[in-house]
Formats: structure tokens, sequence, C-alpha cells
């Protein structure tokens, strides 16, 4: 029962939304059960998000309490995930049954702290550190892209010496200078990178990938639906 | 050992130190280019311009702030044009960490200097988890997938959403992505519901989505932040992407510079081992 029940909510769930596709969700009953299965999946979403939360918490204090290899950082991790986390979730007004009382024990001049709006604790937090955090760590690649274009991008063969030139191309193409410089060698080679390589080589092998990926995702959820594929149930 | 072993073998951090001034140097010497366009910007800069003024617009935020380099100029482009034409914006993001409180940020700068009035000039719902159910869901009814708004304020509440009730109220959506939302967006909310959609995507993204533009599926393209200097340009505003241009041109001439260098050392180095074999 542990293994068919879940197969038969998937079959039936998965069939159901196939043939509400071609119904009027405002006029049919498989319109309206498409809507409402829908409004579960993202309830569903919300509550996934709570068990990542969980689970970062007690895989960290774990840790933590063992005083395991970098416990430190795990600790900075924990304290990272109440700091954003509680702020963001307090009361922004006495006006719910939580902030009354919230409210007759703290001052309300505290409300503007609290909440996800502008200069909110939570607000303060995300332009201030965990935003520059972010986009620090995405500008280091460009280091590591130019140490590895300098180390690793050869000519080797006939097909990386195509690669390399295209390559080099396109970031000519892609920048004001270059784009002048490639302008200056010929008035319509801007116009030929993008018509022949942007348009031409790579939207048709992106194209062959696109549709490849979409007849994969479309054999996958075949087998989901059939209850070939069930390692969503941590099974193989 | 060699001239050419020794560029071989060129210790890292003399790249990392070039960058960093490749980089800075810009920005410290003030430099501009011009922008050139390309017809997947303009295409989507007219399909956005054609759009009767006081139309409703959705525009996203589904990018985390890493990207924000991007990202960020093209929905300060956007919002500039659409309100410039007093457009009603709704904005929403399929992203949890960033895209609501980046919207939340943007919008309002953006907004109070062009005078417009939140809830009846614009909303931002904020985010909903699964995307594609959050797609699906808001064709029949915004509502059943945003009770409230971002900030918690129920949407009866608010007067624009009174008469915004689903895509059929909505005349055209400007996804700004740096991940695969905006396959979503064309594939569920521009082919089932027939909702014209224009993409702003990082470099990374960009390539791929060629492809939906030659099908008519995504109305115009804004590839990385030259694409966003090209939307700063169209709406004649010189932003973050233009500036940033002379950091990228040289950075780019830089990564070609080292490609042939090491390429030409490649080479030399080797040739020296066969001849020494």
């Amino acid at each position: 029962m542990r293994n068919t029940l879940p197969v038969i909510i998937a079959f039936l769930a998965g069939i159901a939304m196939v043939i509400s596709f071609f119904f009027n969700p405002e006029r049919t009953v498989l319109g309206t059960f498409q809507e409402n299965l829908l409004q579960w999946v993202t309830i569903v979403g919300g509550f996934t998000l709570v068990l990542g939360v969980f689970s970062i918490v007690r895989v960290n204090a774990r840790a933590v309490s063992r005083r395991s290899d970098g416990w430190f950082y795990k600790l900075a991790t924990v304290i990272s995930v109440f700091a954003m986390a509680i702020p963001s979730i307090m009361p922004t007004s006495a006006n719910s049954a939580f902030g009354k009382v919230f409210y007759s024990i703290f001052p309300i001049s505290w409300a503007g702290a609290f909440g996800t709006g502008p200069d909110s604790i939570y607000d303060w937090l995300f332009n201030y550190v965990d935003s520059p955090m972010m986009e620090t760590m995405f500008a280091t690649l460009a280091f590591y892209i130019a140490s590895a274009a300098y180390r690793a991008f050869r000519a080797r063969s006939a097909e990386a010496t195509l690669l390399l030139i295209t390559a080099c191309l396109v970031m000519l193409w892609r920048v004001p200078i270059g784009e002048a410089l490639l302008r200056g060698i010929d008035v319509r080679i801007p116009d030929y990178i993008n018509m022949f390589v942007m348009n031409g080589f790579n939207l048709s092998v992106q194209r062959g990938i696109i549709i490849g990926a979409a007849l994969g995702m479309a054999s996958m959820s075949l087998r989901i639906l059939l209850g070939i594929e069930r390692t969503y149930m941590g099974k193989g | 050992m060699g001239f050419w072993d020794k560029v071989s073998n060129i210790d890292r951090r003399w790249i990392y130190l070039m960058v960093a001034v490749a980089t800075f140097f810009p920005m410290i010497v003030v430099m501009q280019f011009p922008v050139e366009l390309t017809p997947e910007a303009v295409q989507l800069y007219e399909a956005i311009d054609n759009l009767p003024d006081s139309s409703v617009v959705m525009l996203t935020f589904d990018y985390y702030p890493s990207a924000m380099a991007e990202t960020r100029p093209m929905s300060i482009a956007a919002l500039r044009h659409m309100f410039s034409k007093d457009m009603k914006v709704v904005t929403v993001s399929n992203i949890p960490l960033g895209g609501p409180t980046i919207a939340e940020d943007v919008t309002r700068s953006i907004a109070k200097e062009y005078g417009k009035e939140y809830g009846v000039d614009y909303v931002n719902l904020g985010y909903r988890a699964n995307y594609v159910a959050v797609m699906h869901g808001l064709a029949t009814s915004i509502e059943s997938i945003f009770k409230a708004d971002f900030t918690g304020t129920p949407l009866k509440d608010l007067p624009l959403m009174q008469d915004v009730k689903n895509y059929n109220d909505i005349e055209f959506i400007f996804v700004v992505a740096d991940n695969a939302t905006i396959d979503y967006w064309i594939s569920i909310v521009n082919a089932q519901y027939n909702i014209p959609v224009g993409g702003g995507v990082t470099a990374v993204v960009a390539p791929k989505m060629y492809a939906f533009v030659e099908a008519k599926q995504l109305t115009g393209l804004l590839g990385g932040m030259k694409g966003a200097a090209e939307y700063e340009r169209l709406v004649k505003i010189s932003g973050s992407a233009t500036r940033g241009m002379a950091s990228q041109s040289l950075v780019h001439f830089l990564i070609i510079f080292f490609v042939i260098i090491g390429n030409v050392a490649y080479f030399v180095t080797r040739k020296h081992e066969k001849g020494q074999k």
C-alpha cells in the first residue's frame, strides 16, 4: 500500500491535469478542479520551503553542538537563518491577534522594523549583507574565467579552433568597442554575426536541445504517470 | 626556462590583477562608448512603446541578487519606459530570495520619480512557491494565488487589482530573468494563454532565447548588460549598464588577449618540445 497509494495519487492528479487542460476553468468541474489543484501545489511548495529551513537548521545545529570541522561557519548559517526569518514574520501592525499581544508588550514604534517592507530589518539585511555577498561571489567568476581562458582555451583541434574563433568574435560583438572595431573592418560584420552565428548556428543547435529536452520531459512525465519512475518516493 | 615557458606558467595572480585593473580603470577614468542596437532589443522596445498609454503590463523580477549587475538595469529602464507612458505595472517574482525585495526597492524608487501611487499605478505581488503552478493559476484568477501583495495588503484593498483579475487584463509581460523561469513564461503563458511575452535575460541565458524570438514566442530580447545598455539607449537614459559597458569592453578585450597569448605560448613551447625530442 505504501508503494501503490502514491502511484495512484500521482496517476490521478496527472491525468486530471492533462484532461482539464482542454476545458475552460470557469465553466467546467474539471477546470475548477485544475484551479484547486494548482492552489494546492503552491501551498505544498510553501511547506517545502519550511521543510528546507527546518532541515538546514537541524543539520547545521547538530554540527555546531558536536563542534565538528567548520562549526563556526555552520553557526553563522544558523544565526543568519534566524536573523532574516524572525524580523520578517513579526507583526507590522497591531491589527492581527498576534500583533495586539505583541504590541501590548513592546512599543508600536518597533513595527516599522518588522515585515519585509522598505526600511525593515529584513530589507536592510538583504540590501547591505545578503545582496553584496551574492554579487561578490558571482563577480569572482570573471577572474576564474580570465584565468581559464588563458590556460585551457587552446586551439588543439579543428573543432576547438572553430569554437575559439567564434567565441572571440561574439565577445567582440557584444561590447561597443569590439563592435566598432568589427564595423571598421567591414560595416556588415556585426550584422553577419547576429544573423549567422546567433540566429543561425546558435539558434539551430539551441532548438535541437530544446526539442530534445521537451521530448525527455514528456517521456519522464509518462513514466511518472504510469508508475515506472518512482524516484520521487525515494526509490529507484 | 625560455620566455614562452614563463609566459605559459605565469602566476594566475597577475591575471587576476589585470582583470581587476581592466574592471576598475573605466570606473575611475570615466569612459563611455556608443551602444549599437540589435534588432531584438528594438523589437522589445517597440512592443512596449506601441501599447496604448495606461495599459496594464506585468514585469517579472525572476532573478537573484548575484545577477543584478545585468538584470537590475533592465528592470529600471523598463519601469521608466512604462511609467513614462502612464502604464499600470504589476510586478511578480518566481524567485524566493531577492526577487520580491528587489522589485519592491526598484519599483518604489522609480515610481516616486514619476509621481506614481502604490496600489493605483503599480502593485508588487511578491513571491509564491512553484512557478509552474503560479503561472497556470494566474490565468484563471490572480487572487486565487496571491491573496495579498508583498507587504501583506489584501488584493481587494488595492484599486489597481480590482481591474486586473487574470492574464486577460494584462497587455504584455516583460520577463526579466537569470534562470529557466523564462522558458515557462514562454511555454505556458505565451503558448497556452496567448499573452505576448518579452524577455530580458543574463548573457548566459540569452543564446537559448534566440530560438523563441525567431518562433515569435518571445517578443524581443535583451541579452546581458549589453542588452540592458541598449534598452537604456532606447529609453534615452544613461544608467549603470551604459556605464558598465566600458569595463565590460576592456575585460572582453583582455580575455581575447589572454586567449591569443595563451595559444601562442602553447604552440611555441610545443614546437620547442618536439624539436628537443
